[in-house]
């Protein structure tokens, strides 16, 4: 697995990731979860305008071995669904940072982003 | 307690293998993917590790009144090198395990068994030939031993080409012995994948060898090393059932719909013949059937079936049909319920809509040679 990572991601525990993409905010799932997934085949995700409060379970993703909820990192509101996603699961495989995005979101509590691990401290602490 | 390892441990990880605990083995559940696994196997040839299974040789003049009590099947029926789908059965009919059971000849049987049941099988079968007095030697060589599957359509081409010519290889369900690589290899033909293909029986010693013999001579074939996740996947589109999820102690064989493996009108007795001879005459509450999801969403193993507002079944297993592409199920449900009904499976506190199918869900789609 050789995604590029992008600059400033924040990442949880539980391998849900927020990232930049010109100053939008977007939420997705890391590398390492990719990784330990194998084959993602399904994906159910929020509706655009819902909200979710940080730790909420705000989705599912299937894997051909497994099912695995998806907690939200932050509190967010939802501005769009990665809709093309929903059809074609398999781009979380070829890159869960650019084709394989889950959600556009806006952040209804920035300082929440303090909580979260920088990319190089979330890899020493899954690994 | 370490996970045991099998001789080809250290290939797995050089070939990519993700390793993980399976029935007290570190074994690959994957390399390249399950998917492009899952194709490998049924459109070419693939190879597996299945060395944790267990090997068991009942050997001596009562073996096959042994194995008798042990099943519902009849082994009377069985030919030298013949091989037979069975399961062992406790007292009230409920199966302990399933099994294969290779007939040697008359004195010498050897059965293979689900790694995760290789205690409760030996403790059981030898209880079962102490009370009875058997002279039968049970000799357990799973760690002796080690278990290669070669499956797929090209699995005969593959070892006709190391010298297992096809006018020799064993069919369906038969068994021959073979020298090659100055040991003894027993190959028969039997799989847990639907398709056509082998399964090799080969000393500890020998199996790095072997292993490396069938990659190098497959690449013509475009041979890929597959995972306990594609085999997972492959056994459940030929509807083959998953000891431990599909049955338990709690299912019997004609629960199980096995009733096609046993031998109705065997006289001679066996562990839970009362019931399982019952449940012959009076269908049981529950059976197991196959199932097709009419959405995206997976059943998985545990999810609850309804119907009417109902609670009616179980599901057992399910997963994805990479062949069929759309998302496949066994479950246990009430009897009443038939092909094409539809049933409504509760999956993260919603139901979705299910159909009653035939099964296999793939058909063979390569012949196997019978």
């Amino acid at each position: 697995m050789d995604f590029e990572i992008p600059e400033g991601i924040l990442c949880t525990k539980t391998h849900e990731c927020i990232f930049q993409i010109e100053d939008e905010y977007y939420i997705g799932i890391t590398d390492f979860a990719v990784e330990q997934l194998g084959d993602i085949v399904f994906v159910e995700l929020p509706e655009v305008e819902s909200e979710f409060s940080q730790g909420e379970i705000f989705g599912t993703l299937e894997s051909v071995k497994a099912a695995s909820e998806l907690f939200a990192p932050v509190s967010f509101k939802v501005l769009e669904v990665n809709e093309e996603l929903i059809s074609k699961p398999e781009l979380l495989n070829s890159d869960s940072y650019k084709e394989g995005w889950l959600l556009k979101i806006d952040l209804t509590n920035p300082s929440e982003l303090d909580t979260l691990m920088e990319y190089d401290d979330y890899k020493s602490e899954v690994q | 307690m370490e996970a045991k390892k099998t001789p080809l441990h250290q290939k797995h990880i050089e070939l990519g293998g993700k390793m993980q605990a399976f029935a007290g083995w570190d074994m690959p559940i994957q390399y390249s993917g399950i998917l492009e696994e899952h194709k490998c196997v049924r459109t070419k040839v693939g190879i597996f590790d299945v060395s944790h299974m267990g090997e068991i040789f009942l050997e001596g003049e009562d073996a096959v009144e042994l194995l008798q009590i042990l099943v519902p099947q009849d082994i009377y029926t069985l030919n030298n090198k013949q091989i037979m789908y069975g399961q062992i059965t406790n007292k009230n009919g409920g199966i302990i395990d399933d099994l294969l059971i290779y007939k040697y000849n008359d004195t010498k049987y050897l059965i293979v068994i689900n790694a995760s049941r290789i205690n409760e099988d030996l403790n059981w079968i030898e209880d079962n030939a102490k009370k009875e007095r058997f002279n039968v030697k049970i000799n357990d060589i799973t760690e002796k031993f080690s278990l290669l599957a070669l499956q797929g359509p090209h699995s005969s081409d593959l070892l006709d080409k190391i010298g297992i010519k096809k006018d020799s290889q064993p069919l369906y369900y038969n068994f021959r012995e073979f020298e090659l690589l100055g040991t003894t290899l027993m190959i028969s033909r039997t799989g847990y994948t639907g398709e056509d293909g082998f399964e090799i029986l080969i000393k500890n010693e020998k199996v790095v060898e072997l292993w490396e013999l069938l990659l190098k001579s497959g690449i013509e074939y475009e041979i890929k090393p597959i995972g306990l996740g594609a085999r997972d996947t492959l056994r459940l589109e030929a509807a083959m059932l998953l000891y431990g999820q599909d049955m338990t102690e709690e299912t019997t064989p004609i629960e199980a719909s096995l009733a096609w493996s046993i031998a109705k009108n065997k006289t001679h007795y066996y562990n839970g013949k009362e019931r399982i001879k019952d449940q012959l005459i009076t269908p049981p509450q529950k059976k197991l059937i196959g199932f097709v999801m009419a959405d995206k969403a997976i059943a998985r193993h545990g999810y609850e079936i309804y119907a009417n507002d109902e609670k009616i079944g179980i599901v057992t297993s399910g997963g994805v049909s990479p062949t069929l592409n759309v998302n496949i199920g066994l479950a246990y449900i009430d009897n009443s319920f038939k092909i094409d009904d539809k049933i409504y499976i509760k999956i993260r506190d919603k139901l979705h809509e299910a159909k009653i199918v035939k099964r296999p869900f793939v058909e063979k789609v390569n012949k196997i040679v019978r």
